[in-house]
């Protein structure tokens, strides 16, 4: 991406982001009581105002953008082998899936499986050491906050550690 | 209380086995966190930021600070032998060092950064303690209109920590300050953002956005490119850095430990350019101004005095007016929180035995500094050789027990994982992430600073202006507005 692709897209952006703010967000999800008697001590004041200015800093962007060369950028983020995306959407749904799992299946059993999964997700070349790390690591964690620190770890449904 | 009592106070506080073995893990965990490219300084401390919350307060923010010093330290290391600097504050460090590590003299570098880093440090400790107190003490007397002022001028931060692009710096520093309404509203405890949800009525949890904006980014750009960071550490070579050498780079030691000490306590600025500044100086004084750039040992001692004489004086603003002179200390200013502490003048008053007791925590720190340093010269192929792709992962699990162990709330670690998503996309974009967790900070406090002023006058805007503190960071404002302006317009011909 060049420098004027990548000012152009944040300007945009932030000026619908601004603009979806102002019109949609913040009328229906801040609530401001019907007494109150200066704008400035309104809930919605704050909100309105730094909308307002991610919209100007987007206006900015877009105005950059266009002064700015076409080169394309040298430190474009580079991907090696074709398989940059898939392994974006799978840690995508580790992470969705930890969330859905941490209450069920417990802190320390998730993420035993979230270890493993991402070291071969990232093509490790360490995998007896990989699923080592996996186990030993939630467990030092796990004795670490529940009985040093006092954190009520989840345990999960099914296996309950002491 | 008198300087003695408080003193007394601080070492009351301070001497147990617990609070220097904190110090001293927290200097190791950064001297290694800092020795690894990509994992930062920043990182550590915000990973080891959950691992404080069963501490005593004291012995918590000393682990930090531990952290601190280190992770600044660690990050010459990979400097000088593999040519990326371990934190950004470390960047001039390569000019010189990675030239002598080339000539095979990569152990005598390191030694001189060390040397360097630990008389910067205590100097940089000292002037904590002669000024932080002093401010502290002028800070007293600040309202909330001296506040609001004080806020909006630590805005300006956000220009020294933008990087390439003001107005990137900018977007970054409006969404923190954005994502910093959600929650209950401070005067009438009306729902902003909420959604309904209970979750979100207290705000959304500092600790999270934090690691979520700053670790978690690093993990899915290694699944984007796992192999991106795959290089070669260097050997050390038989050089050792020698007496005669330090005596000769102690001039510009000096100099650049003031340097960063000036810089360091004007929030935003930061240690990289206090490093380079440094560097610029002690080359203009040098009679060996050609071997700059070469491979020239008090050009490492020069850069490294810089960024590490930053590293005390950044608390002077945190501790004396609870405003964090760059990201770490933005950091920290959440461990005091969570210990129920608030950084300001008040905890002068307050907390004036924590106050002594991290100055003399502090200075010890210089000393065990130089020996966990010295070791972790000799240690760092060890430490190199931690496969990332095993690091990452690891990473991962210690975010989510972290983030969770704030409020025992899994909503948190989802939060965690919504904010790695947007500091990758903004990675990716070049939108810098620290405008984004300084805004985010600092918005409640300059929001509801001011909806105080105007509760205070009436809605009245001249209270804003009611005297001359106010008119004095109005004025540092204006000024560090236009002198962005002008270093913006000098910069666009030359592009």
């Amino acid at each position: 991406m060049s420098p004027q692709v990548i000012q152009t897209r944040l300007g945009i952006g932030a000026c619908i982001a601004a603009a979806f703010l102002i019109f949609v967000g913040i009328p229906g999800w801040v609530s401001s009581p019907s007494n109150v008697q200066n704008i400035v001590l309104a809930p919605t004041f704050w909100p309105y105002v730094l909308s307002a200015m991610t919209g100007l800093i987007g206006l900015g962007l877009i105005l950059a953008g266009r002064r700015t060369g076409g080169a394309a950028s040298d430190e474009e983020v580079v991907e090696t082998d074709g398989l940059g995306w898939p392994r974006l959407v799978a840690l995508a749904l580790i992470m969705a899936l930890t969330m859905y799992a941490l209450p069920r299946l417990g802190m320390v059993w998730t993420t035993m499986l979230v270890f493993a999964a991402t070291a071969f997700l990232f093509r490790t070349r360490h995998r007896v050491t990989a699923l080592i790390c996996a186990v030993l690591i939630p467990l030092a964690l796990y004795a670490f906050f529940a009985h040093v620190a006092g954190v009520g770890i989840p345990q999960g449904n099914f296996v309950r550690l002491p | 209380m008198s300087l003695f009592d408080s003193l007394i106070a601080g070492l009351s506080l301070v001497a147990s086995f617990e609070a220097f073995f904190a110090l001293f893990a927290g200097i190791c965990i950064g001297v290694v966190g800092g020795a690894i490219p990509g994992l930062s300084a920043t990182m550590a401390v915000a990973l080891t930021l959950p691992f404080t919350f069963s501490l005593q307060p004291i012995t918590g923010i000393l682990l930090l600070l531990g952290v601190y010093k280190g992770g600044i330290f660690g990050g010459s290391i990979p400097a000088i032998l593999i040519k990326t600097p371990g934190t950004p504050a470390s960047s001039a460090t390569i000019l010189d060092g990675f030239p002598l590590a080339e000539k095979g003299e990569a152990g005598r570098a390191l030694g001189m950064a060390l040397w360097a880093s630990c008389t910067a440090d205590l100097i940089s400790n000292l002037a904590l303690i002669l000024f932080a107190g002093w401010l502290a003490s002028f800070a007293l007397s600040f309202g909330p209109p001296e506040f609001f002022a004080l806020i909006l001028f630590s805005l300006t931060i956000i220009a020294g920590v933008s990087g390439e692009s003001l107005l990137r710096g900018a977007l970054s520093a409006m969404l923190g300050l954005l994502l910093a309404t959600v929650g209950l509203d401070l005067v009438y405890g009306t729902n902003r953002f909420t959604f309904g949800d209970p979750n979100m009525m207290g705000g959304l949890n500092f600790i999270a956005v934090l690691i979520g904006l700053f670790a978690i980014p690093e993990i899915i750009a290694m699944a984007w490119n796992p192999t991106a960071h795959l290089g070669k550490a260097r050997a050390l070579g038989k050089t050792k850095v020698t007496f005669a050498d330090y005596k000769r780079s102690f001039k510009s030691i000096v100099r650049g430990s003031l340097i960063g000490v000036f810089l360091g306590s004007i929030p935003g600025i930061g240690a990289a350019p206090s490093a380079f500044l440094s560097y610029s100086e002690a080359r203009r004084k040098s009679p060996n101004k050609e071997n700059f750039g070469k491979g020239e040992i008090e050009g490492v001692a020069a850069s490294e005095a810089g960024n590490n004489g930053v590293a005390g004086a950044t608390l002077i603003p945190l501790l004396a007016l609870g405003v964090p002179g760059d990201v770490i200390t933005a950091i920290i200013i959440g461990a005091f929180m969570i210990h129920g502490l608030q950084p300001g003048p008040m905890m002068f008053v307050l907390n004036v035995d924590i106050i002594y007791g991290l100055f003399i925590g502090l200075i010890v720190s210089s000393v065990f500094l130089f020996i966990v340093g010295s070791v972790a010269i000799k240690g760092f192929k060890f430490v190199a050789d931690v496969p990332k792709r095993i690091l990452m992962p690891a990473v991962l699990v210690l975010c989510i027990y972290g983030v969770f162990a704030v409020n025992n709330n899994i909503f948190d670690v989802g939060v965690m994982f919504v904010m790695g998503w947007v500091g990758y996309v903004m990675m990716r974009h070049h939108v810098p992430a620290a405008p984004f967790l300084i805004a985010f900070i600092l918005g409640p406090l300059l929001e509801d600073n001011f909806r105080q002023a105007m509760l205070m006058s009436g809605s009245d805007p001249m209270i804003l202006l009611r005297g001359p503190i106010t008119w004095f960071f109005w004025a540092l404002t204006v000024i560090t507005i236009v002198a962005i302006i002008r270093g913006i317009a000098r910069k666009a011909p030359a592009t």
